[in-house]
């Protein structure tokens, strides 16, 4: 328990001295009165452990206690903790939110950190030494000095199929996703495909059932071997999990039921003309359907410059990043990992 | 294109607060000071000390005026600044027997030690608008209604506790074993399944008010076994002591407001010594309608069952905290069109082999908004379908 070290931090105001409450929030000198990345160090200490339990156990849930934040429960909290845990005065921070910089959110949680733990931020995705992240992962290949932190809103795949953690987590135990098999069994029946949208549950290390967070199923094959490492973190469900560089990242299907992602038949940015990265559709004012790069600091790039691939910034070329990269076709109908009982659903 | 494409984000921000503290500006009148919150609506400032779980009267009368009234917020801006504390030293164990009682009453018993104390409630009024309220504060100095009152200066009594009274009969099923050893600390640990009781009272006495007071009365509405019979309902201050660090003597360092309940519950666990189960209840400040649900909630949940929503333990814990609930539920007002998307890839993909609408959504026939709507139109009789998409 933290209170029996010794104190090293902040100030305590007693409860009735409003004055000096307003004293210590007042002002533009930034969060006077509060330790440095705001949580104190017992308690950054703590999810730096609980973050490398999850990288020993990649894939695996670890509880942990989220503090409350200055933010709403649901909005990030999980992630701003380990993203401030983790961060040191030296690095650099980019937040994005649904694939945008410019995000209220995004914005809220930059401030917040770069109020707090005194760090440059960027929107260059290449620059960053820690990217926080609502649902996306960057279109641009991340590289093994990153880390990655995705905000998570539900922690478990298995919720689909069982409200209950207790259930769940003795499933976790036993490797017992028979019922998420057959959740998705009787979704081919059903609709002739698996039929989850985002938040697509992969298998990690051969061992979790892991919920990716709620990314797009176009983001999910760059987790698989990956450089950097990525780090989910939870605030209102209080817990933290890991995919470590180089670990398998395996999305659930079938032999004759591939995984898919997102299709998007002749379409490309509006912006910027790529095909090659995930768009999301604009309803504009003349009722005309537009489709624009999902990712908004690399199609800025890809402006200036039409061709740019997407590990331009590394030494090699051809990296493998999910769809739309050379080893595309391999990354989006990964070999099936179970034994086929997809059967003649349509 | 709204609240992402914005540039200016952190200005957007800046303008979007000024707008809402302008709101409590508003107007012609004076600024409630926050003496007047502390002292009048301390029932808010209740509500949001026992959500937040810190005891601090004075900064809840803060966090009620900077949230505008909204109780949850109040108690999520304190939560929030309790995080950030050093703590320096724990209480010593309250006993709630040692609680100066302002008002009592106990439903069990027409009559019990130390006497039925109804202190200040207006529980046995008829609620009618008092129109007088209205221009009160124009009086120079209110009227006292007890200001006529012939009261002796005798400090409140403590009172001998109902729920002793059934346990000297051995009425009341007793834990096992004491409880040794140190409770634990759900704002400092995170709560896993399945839970123990301190874990449970914890969670509950810092549940939101309105969800602790709905998940109560599903018990009583039926969906549950637990009929309460209240030993005692009571509202008083209650003293805390730490150990001096020094002497190691006990100091009282400060009194407390607290409402608490107890229930006994004809519920038996053995069959050849029938005994009442019984549930507690406890929370900072006036609020006797959370400690009275509570207490329904503890009872229900010794229960353990799976059958009813009260009565699991998981379903309780997990929908009981206001942070929690208004946090995620307001999160929906942040863009999703990310996952959005994900979803509209997999609606046209399963529509285009039903054989209603296009594979992209997009060709021609598609693109003219009347017959898009019609096709729709036509989806609407078949068997509605989900599409996973929570987040």
């Amino acid at each position: 328990m933290t209170e029996t070290e010794p104190p090293t931090t902040g100030q305590t105001v007693s409860t009735d001295s409003v004055d000096a409450v307003l004293d210590s929030l007042d002002g533009d000198d930034g969060l006077d009165g509060y330790n440095y990345a705001y949580l104190d160090e017992h308690t950054k200490r703590e999810v730096r452990r609980s973050i490398l339990k999850a990288i020993a156990i990649p894939g695996h849930q670890v509880p942990y206690a989220s503090r409350p934040m200055p933010l709403a429960r649901g909005w990030g909290t999980g992630g701003i903790q380990a993203s401030l845990s983790i961060l040191g005065p030296d690095d650099t921070f980019k937040v994005i939110d649904q694939g945008s910089d410019e995000s209220v959110n995004a914005a809220n949680i930059r401030r917040l950190a770069s109020d707090t733990a005194d760090v440059e931020t960027t929107t260059d995705t290449t620059d960053a030494d820690v990217i926080q992240t609502r649902h996306r992962i960057p279109e641009e290949v991340l590289t093994d000095d990153q880390i990655l932190v995705l905000q998570v809103p539900i922690t478990d795949a298995l919720r689909k199929v069982d409200s209950s953690d207790a259930a769940n987590r003795r499933r976790h135990a036993h490797k017992n996703y028979g019922k998420m098999w057959v959740h998705l069994y009787e979704n081919v029946v059903e609709f002739g495909e698996i039929n989850i949208a985002a938040r697509y549950p992969t298998m990690v290390g051969g061992r979790y059932l892991m919920d990716p967070s709620p990314i797009p199923r176009w983001d999910v094959p760059k987790l698989d071997d990956a450089d950097n490492l990525f780090v989910f973190a939870a605030g209102r469900e209080a817990r933290i999990y890991a995919v470590p560089p180089h670990t398998s990242v395996e999305p659930l299907a079938f032999e004759d039921r591939t995984f898919q992602v997102e299709r998007f038949p002749d379409q490309s940015c509006q912006a910027c003309g790529s095909t090659d990265t995930y768009l999301t559709e604009i309803e504009t004012d003349d009722r005309d359907r537009q489709y624009v790069c999902n990712d908004t600091s690399f199609c800025l790039k890809r402006q200036d410059s039409e061709e740019l691939p997407k590990d331009y910034h590394l030494d090699r070329e051809g990296v493998d990043w999910g769809p739309g990269t050379p080893d595309d076709e391999k990354s989006a109908t990964p070999e099936a990992t179970v034994d086929s009982h997809g059967g003649d659903a349509e | 294109m709204g609240y992402v494409a914005v540039k200016a984000g952190e200005e957007i921000i800046e303008r979007a607060a000024d707008l809402f503290e302008k709101q409590r500006l508003d107007g012609e009148d004076e600024t409630l000071s926050v003496d007047q919150i502390e002292g009048q609506l301390d029932r808010l400032t209740a509500q949001a000390m026992s959500e937040a779980g810190l005891y601090a009267p004075r900064l809840a009368a803060l966090a009620v005026k900077q949230a505008q009234g909204d109780t949850v917020e109040a108690a999520f801006l304190l939560r929030a600044y309790r995080s950030t504390l050093e703590r320096w030293d724990e209480t010593v164990t309250a006993d709630p027997s040692e609680m100066f009682a302002t008002r009592r009453v106990s439903p069990a018993y027409k009559d019990v030690p130390g006497g039925q104390i109804l202190g200040p409630t207006k529980d046995y009024t008829q609620r009618l608008l008092d129109f007088n309220l209205e221009t009160d504060h124009e009086d120079d100095e209110p009227d006292d209604p007890t200001a006529d009152w012939e009261v002796d200066e005798t400090e409140p009594e403590q009172l001998t506790n109902v729920m002793e009274v059934l346990r000297e009969e051995g009425l009341v099923h007793e834990p096992e074993h004491e409880f040794d050893g140190e409770p634990a600390d759900t704002t400092r640990e995170s709560v896993t399944h399945p839970v123990d009781r301190d874990e449970v009272l914890q969670e509950l006495a810092r549940g939101e008010t309105g969800a602790v007071t709905a998940l109560g009365y599903s018990a009583l509405r039926g969906y549950g076994q637990v009929h309460p019979t209240l030993a005692e309902v009571r509202v008083g201050k209650l003293p805390v002591k730490i150990e001096h660090p020094y002497t190691d003597e006990e100091v009282r360092v400060t009194d407390i407001e607290l409402s608490e309940s107890e229930a006994v519950v004809p519920v038996y666990a053995k069959r050849e010594d029938p005994q009442f189960a019984f549930g507690y209840g406890l929370t900072f400040g006036r609020n006797e309608r959370k400690a009275i649900a509570m207490t329904i909630l503890d009872a229900s949940i010794q229960l353990d069952s799976e059958s009813e929503p009260a009565e699991n333990p998981e379903f309780v814990l997990d929908v009981v905290d206001g942070m929690d609930s208004f946090g995620f539920i307001e999160h929906l007002k942040l863009p999703h069109y990310v996952t959005f998307q994900s979803i509209l890839d997999r609606i046209r993909g399963i529509r285009h082999r039903a054989g209603v609408g296009s594979a992209a959504g997009v060709d021609d026939e598609a693109k003219n908004g009347d017959e898009a709507e019609n096709t729709e139109r036509d989806d609407s009789e078949q068997t509605p379908m989900e599409i996973n998409n929570d987040d």
